[in-house]
């Protein structure tokens, strides 16, 4: 070994006789730890922030959300269902173009497009919300059921394969022919096919978690299982149940959009983005009438993107190995 | 001793700082470490976890994690200084060729989708320029040199097909079929049942003998250093607090962390009384650590503990000690009884030999 | 093996059947117009009373079951109403079957093509410029629905390239355009999925051990960590033609090809029952299919999958 001289030199001319005596002994001391200020919640949060486009999409979609439960009550506002008559001829004030007067033009019989616009995203939230918080109830629900009970988790299981079959495009076409369009029967067509991914997924964290050693560890020095599911599985599930709301949304729009479009969706008289495309759609030949499509395009696929993104991101720094 | 200055240094670290930065702090891993391996030597390496002696090992492959970064300091080796190495093309010199390493969990450190037999001869094919039906021979007699029975057989087979016994001899297998310069052994028996431990052991004993392997040990465990080491150095929060012959470190300790190391083997309590234990746990490395870092857990510890890192006090040519007790100033210590009477029965049966 | 597979068909025969089941009684809930057709309006309360009797929609559930499978044995899918009246169900939906199936794999092969290497360029270059433009392609074509995209397609790549904006069998070029359409979704969640397993798997272990003993980087890569992360994509592979079904329904029809998806838009526009449940029957035994051939091709792939013991919820 070679020799570490450097430090002796150094110390010499400085210490004194008092220093080598003995330290008294300090236990609390010797028990500080602290290796880190680690939490978990704040830690997820700070990796969230960092996430700058995350963040502006969360604080947009805040503004959006907001916007179209103000916007009926805004002075100035034309009724979306309302068609327009032109001063001049009395007629319909059929596809004006962009203006002063309309601000997004006006659709194929005259009815304000603007106003149309957020009527729709509002029913389209409306359903995404509404879908999505079932989807969760129901799917942890039936998750946890699925996980923990010994009982139900065969029949529970044989149901899954066979709902897993079927190809969610067939029973969401297959429920919305049966139960004729309406807000209500598009919102149930989409949850009855929604669950089942939840469920699964909620199942096998469950089952994954609930064999995990601190659980294990947990249960046998005996904390009830109440505790063991609030403390230990919940704040983990709580990170994906919060990706899967965010996904349930934009999928439960797009879903919506394509009920739309092969018959299956709201009446016209209830404007949705749907149903605000699929206007559009028909119209897309003539060049000049394309803003119908794009304006609902553009307000749909900001709305989606940002969720999903938002979703995403959060999962990301909701997992803890990503607190680096 | 004298034989030892004749010995051929093999690898040198030199004032080694290793730091990670982790949630926007900076945490220091390695504090100015040095340490010289020799030719054919075996050399322990013993801490608690998060003492760094991993990172120590990873750092001289290069395998740090990506948050990780060698601060300052030399690490030596053939004239090269892998302490400067960035790039892929640099450490493949290096990995393999010069050093293997034998990892901790056999149970996951083979590809799952790979044959035992492709996943050794893939290191043969690298590492020693076989092609072929050579390469072929070689695995087996790889195979048969680390304890596999049916080889042919064998080499077909996939890792879930072996036990974690057998998978960490295949583990050894890949890592001998580099033929490398120095072989690491980050914890290799720590994963297995106790009885295969000693049989893992004398395998390695074995193909160090037989290969001329320089060894670095990484273990936790006195009862494996004993056994296998020739020197001990011995790690505490990021820092070397004492080298030496094995038999200097076991039987004439001089730092209070190793008294207190050696206090807690289980074979030196007695009947009926309290097992020791160290109280405490390790500092915070987050902060600096100023003076010795043992210091607030040490029932020794002097006022000029908490003051000035101590420097290396040398016991012998080959046995150096980081603590102010072995300042000419420092008040005598009395050891305990056990730990007396172990050193003492140690020493006789040294002289024996 | 052998028993595996007979073992894993007779499971899916019986599922296949639950479905078949299940599809058939809440067909019976679907709106009784559907089995009157276009002569509806003609006809009184009563008339269409007798009507629907004679059609058997009056027996009892049971018998109603139970005839349904004997002609579903026999190959009887019931006539169509609306769509093409009395010609068998059957003979419809094997006109339209080659186009739907066809395009499906065209577009599965396509999206394979692509998806799984842009995955594993980005799992190499992860956090680098073309991770991120990719993860923008992902983010976009898997939030925003198809139809937005479908349609940006239709109206502007038609007039850039001048491409024909519907379908035509016999010219070659209008089916670049609804094969790339439909390739676009599966492309996406390939390369995802790829992306993601290679990310995985380069923080396993056994890439520890591999970089510790000399590999490259390359050879890391395409010897050591490339299979493994296929594998779980292997085994969605064959189920994943089932994602061009809805992708399908909006190409087919938007380009007017006569496959299956057009067909089932044109069917739940005239209310045709009999046309509807057919084709939810041949979509839904379809997944089955998809999902034995995954779950053999996993099989045959993963050395630890010990034939006849690999069952477990996915």
């Amino acid at each position: 070994m070679g020799i570490y001289t450097k430090e002796i030199s150094n110390i010499s001319d400085k210490s004194s006789e008092q220093l080598f005596q003995f330290a008294v002994s300090d236990d609390h001391q010797a028990e500080e730890t602290a290796y880190s200020n680690y939490s978990y919640w704040q830690s997820t949060w700070k990796s969230f922030l960092k996430n700058r486009v995350a963040v502006f999409l969360l604080a947009l979609v805040l503004i959006i959300v907001f916007f179209t439960l103000l916007q009926p009550y805004l002075p100035g506002q034309k009724s979306p269902t309302e068609i327009y008559l032109d001063e001049q001829t009395g007629s319909q004030a059929r596809n004006i173009a962009p203006g002063s007067e309309f601000w997004f033009g006006t659709n194929s019989i005259g009815q304000d497009l603007w106003s149309r616009i957020w009527a729709g995203t509002r029913t389209s939230l409306l359903i995404g919300f509404v879908v999505a918080l079932v989807e969760v109830v129901v799917g942890i629900a039936i998750g946890a059921m699925w996980g923990f009970s010994r009982k139900l988790e065969a029949p529970i299981t044989q149901v899954y394969y066979i709902v897993e079959n079927i190809p969610t495009t067939i029973v969401l076409i297959l429920m919305s022919y049966i139960l004729r369009p309406s807000i209500s029967t598009i919102i149930i067509a989409m949850c009855i096919t929604g669950w089942v991914e939840m469920a699964r997924f909620i199942r096998n964290q469950i089952v994954i978690l609930r064999d995990r050693e601190y659980n294990l560890a947990s249960k046998c020095l005996g904390t009830p299982s109440y505790r063991i599911i609030l403390k230990n599985l919940l704040p983990y599930l709580i990170s994906i149940i919060m990706l899967r709301m965010s996904l349930a949304i934009p999928f439960a729009i797009g879903s919506e959009v394509f009920l739309t479009y092969i018959g299956l969706g709201l009446p016209v008289s209830e404007p949705s983005l749907g149903n605000l495309i699929n206007e559009g759609r028909v119209l897309m030949m003539s060049p000049d009438l394309r803003y119908q499509l794009f304006f609902p395009s553009i307000v749909l696929s900001v709305i989606t993107i940002a969720f999903y993104i938002i979703g995403n991101a959060f999962a990301d720094a909701a997992d803890p190995k990503n607190h680096v | 001793m004298g034989e030892l200055q004749t010995k051929e240094r093999v690898l040198s670290i030199q004032n080694l700082i290793i730091k990670f930065k982790l949630r926007g702090q900076v945490l220091t891993a390695i504090r100015d470490i040095s340490l010289d391996l020799y030719k054919g030597e075996c050399l322990a390496i013993v801490g608690e976890s998060g003492s760094g002696k991993s990172v120590l090992v990873k750092s001289i492959m290069g395998l740090l994690d990506k948050n990780g970064y060698i601060d300052q300091g030399q690490i030596l080796y053939q004239n090269m200084d892998l302490a400067q190495f960035t790039t892929e093309k640099d450490w493949l010199k290096i990995r393999g060729k010069e050093i293997a390493m034998v990892t901790q969990d056999p149970m996951t450190s083979l590809n799952p989708l790979k044959t035992i037999g492709k996943q050794i001869e893939e290191c043969v094919v690298l590492h020693q320029g076989l092609k072929g039906k050579s390469a072929y021979e070689e695995t087996l007699k790889l195979l048969r040199d680390v304890g596999i029975h049916d080889v042919e057989k064998r080499y077909k087979q996939y890792p879930h097909e072996f036990s974690g016994g057998m998978r960490q001899r295949i583990v050894i297998a890949i890592a001998i079929a580099c033929n490398p310069k120095i072989l690491i052994c980050d914890e290799p028996t720590t994963a297995l049942d106790v009885t295969i431990q000693a049989q893992i052991l004398q395998l390695l004993t074995n193909l160090q003998k037989k290969y001329g392997l320089t060894t670095i040990f990484i273990t936790h465990d006195l009862g494996v250093v004993a056994k296998v080491a020739d020197c001990i150095a011995v790690m505490y929060a990021g820092d070397i607090i004492e080298v030496g012959k094995t038999e200097e470190v076991f039987f004439d300790g001089k730092h209070p962390y190793t008294w207190a190391l050696i206090s807690s083997l289980p074979q030196l309590g007695t009947k009926g009384d309290q097992l020791y234990s160290i109280k405490g746990t390790p500092p915070n490395l987050f902060k600096e650590v100023k003076g010795d870092a043992f210091a607030p857990r040490n029932q020794f510890a002097l006022e000029i503990d908490f003051v000035e890192r101590p420097p290396f006090f040398k016991v012998s040519e080959t046995h150096y000690a980081r603590t102010w007790l072995l300042d000419p100033r420092a008040p005598k210590v009395e050891l305990p009884k056990a730990l007396q009477a172990f050193f003492e029965e140690g020493r006789r049966l040294a002289n024996e030999k | 093996m052998l028993k595996y597979i007979g073992k894993r068909l007779l499971q899916s025969v019986f599922t296949l059947f639950v479905i078949v089941t299940i599809v058939f009684l809440l067909l019976r809930l679907m709106p009784e117009e559907g089995y009157l057709g276009a002569a509806a309006d003609k006809m009184s309360p009563e008339q269409q009373e007798i009507y629907l009797t004679n059609l058997g929609l009056r027996d009892p559930i049971l018998v109603q079951l139970g005839n349904f499978y004997t002609n579903l044995i026999s190959g009887d899918f019931g006539k169509s109403i609306t769509y093409r009246q009395d010609v068998p169900v059957l003979d419809i939906i094997a006109d339209k079957f080659m186009y739907s199936v066809s395009f499906g794999l065209g577009a599965v092969a396509l999206s394979l093509i692509i998806g799984v290497p842009l995955g594993i360029l980005m799992a190499q270059m992860k956090g680098r410029w073309l991770d991120r433009l990719g993860t923008g392609y992902i983010v976009f074509v898997v939030a925003v629905p198809a139809m937005v995209y479908y349609l940006i397609i239709q109206m502007y790549i038609t007039e850039i390239f001048d491409l024909p904006m519907l379908f035509d069998e016999y010219d070659p070029i209008s089916w670049v355009l609804p094969l790339i359409s439909l390739a676009l979704a599966p492309t996406a969640s390939y390369a995802m999925w790829m992306r993601r397993y290679m990310v995985d798997e380069l923080n396993r272990d056994y890439i520890k051990l591999a970089r510790a003993k000399g590999v490259k980087e390359r050879t890391l890569m395409f010897k050591h960590v490339l299979r493994n992360a296929f594998i779980p994509l292997a085994q969605y592979l064959p189920a994943t033609i089932l994602f061009t079904i809805a992708g399908s329904i909006y190409v087919e029809s938007l380009y007017s090809i006569p496959g299956m998806g057009g067909l089932l838009v044109d069917a739940i526009q005239r209310q045709d029952n009999n046309v509807v449940q057919g084709l939810v029957l041949v979509f839904s035994s379809l997944g089955i299919i998809g999902l034995i051939l995954g779950d053999l091709a996993m099989a045959l792939v993963d050395p630890r999958i010990k034939l006849g013991k690999g069952e477990s919820v996915r």
